[in-house]
């Protein structure tokens, strides 16, 4: 009946699963920060497990792009090249946006 | 940073995501008033953190919506075209303007949102007459239907004013971007009242284009340094966990308290952060 369902159904697995491996992550690296210090310490952000913190974060942040691409690749497959190109400007939005941030300090 | 302060972080984003989950508003029009003014954190810092948080939120809330068919995904990566044109705008110009000028816009969108809380938004039921099968007949493809169990029968709408939309849509994320906002506030009523599409199918398409608005802010916010770790990753974390809380309490708390709970908190934070703009601290924030 609705034309659009198996991909909806696509994208709502891959945000669901994206969205608990990158909040599995970011909960790792506390877990891990706590365990790996031998003595008790109130200092959080000096310990080397806050690396994992950051991926947590920059995963979260790739999960909406890589659920463009994929939007993406199925148009692609799909044959419907409008919507491929459409959610081709998305994805150049985005890139051009972070090509631009990165000069700036 | 110690980790008590982490861990306050972290009990905050729990709190305000819990609050704006169960009537269905994204938290970051609380985290940020919270962590500027009791937290003392730097505004940037703090668009930083939120803007992180918003994009967990949508990404971990969007799955019901997506398998009860009432995200519109064509129609949201026609106008995300728009918003993330507009993200880049905010992300640019959030260099250059000045921060009294940010806490003033803050403070007008907070105001916005307690206004739109109290006038209660109702789902206008499609006048027209129930269309046995969806029918598709614009260029774009972009009318759909979704099955409405409340109503127990399918509902076709039409999509009207795009144009208009998308240049309301462009607005939204340049807001969200300047303030770290999804920006939900501004995304509903246009496509509620310029687009005329169902409520349940707006909130649902606003909320599946707020992760890539947010996202394309973010990372430009995140090559730049603005986005901390010891800030973004407690109050990301806590809110992703407010938020599943959130949608659960919803169910056993009278709304019209909680909505009453809501425009009380947002008109306080907005006189806040006005407040703030004149150097002034009602009230002092304390660890």
């Amino acid at each position: 009946m609705n034309r659009a369902g198996r991909l909806e159904e696509l994208l709502a697995a891959f945000l669901r699963y994206g969205s608990w491996s990158a909040l599995a992550v970011i909960g790792l690296g506390y877990v891990l920060a706590l365990i790996s210090s031998h003595r008790p310490t109130r200092n959080l952000a000096a310990l080397p497990n806050m690396r994992l913190v950051s991926a947590g974060i920059v995963l979260f942040i790739l999960l909406p792009i890589l659920r463009v691409l994929l939007m993406f690749l199925v148009f692609v497959r799909e044959r419907d090249f409008r919507f491929a190109f459409i959610s081709g400007m998305v994805l150049a939005i985005i890139l051009l946006g972070i090509f631009l941030g990165v000069p700036a300090t | 940073m110690a980790g008590s302060f982490s861990l306050w972080l972290f009990a905050v984003s729990v709190a305000a995501s819990a609050l704006g989950g169960m009537l269905g508003m994204a938290s970051g029009i609380f985290i940020v008033p919270i962590l500027t003014i009791f937290g003392h954190i730097e505004i940037h810092k703090a668009v930083g953190a939120s803007i992180v948080s918003v994009i967990a939120c949508s990404c971990g809330g969007a799955a019901p919506f997506l398998k009860n068919r009432l995200t519109n995904i064509r129609l949201a990566i026609v106008l995300e075209t728009a918003t993330t044109t507009g993200a880049l705008t905010g992300v640019l110009l959030a260099g250059i303007v000045p921060v009294s000028y940010l806490y003033l816009l803050f403070a007008v969108i907070l105001f916005l949102s307690a206004h739109q809380m109290l006038a209660r938004r109702r789902n206008p039921v499609p006048g027209s007459a129930p269309a046995p099968a969806c029918n598709w007949s614009d260029p774009l493809g972009l009318d759909s239907c979704y099955h409405d169990w409340e109503l127990g029968r399918e509902v076709t709408y039409r999509v009207r004013r795009v144009a208009l939309g998308m240049v309301l849509m462009y607005g939204a994320g340049l807001i969200s971007a300047l303030l770290g906002i999804g920006s939900g506030v501004l995304k509903i009523p246009a496509m509620d009242s310029a687009m005329r599409l169902p409520l349940k199918v707006s909130s649902a398409t606003s909320n599946f284009m707020i992760g890539v608005t947010a996202a394309a802010s973010a990372g430009v916010y995140f090559m730049r340094g603005s986005i901390v770790t010891e800030v973004a990753g407690p109050v990301a974390f806590g809110s992703v966990l407010g938020a599943i809380a959130g949608a659960r309490i919803l169910l056993l708390v009278s709304n019209d308290k909680l909505r009453l709970l809501f425009v009380v908190v947002l008109v306080v934070l907005g006189i806040q952060m006005l407040l703030t703009v004149f150097g002034v601290h009602l009230i002092e924030g304390s660890l």
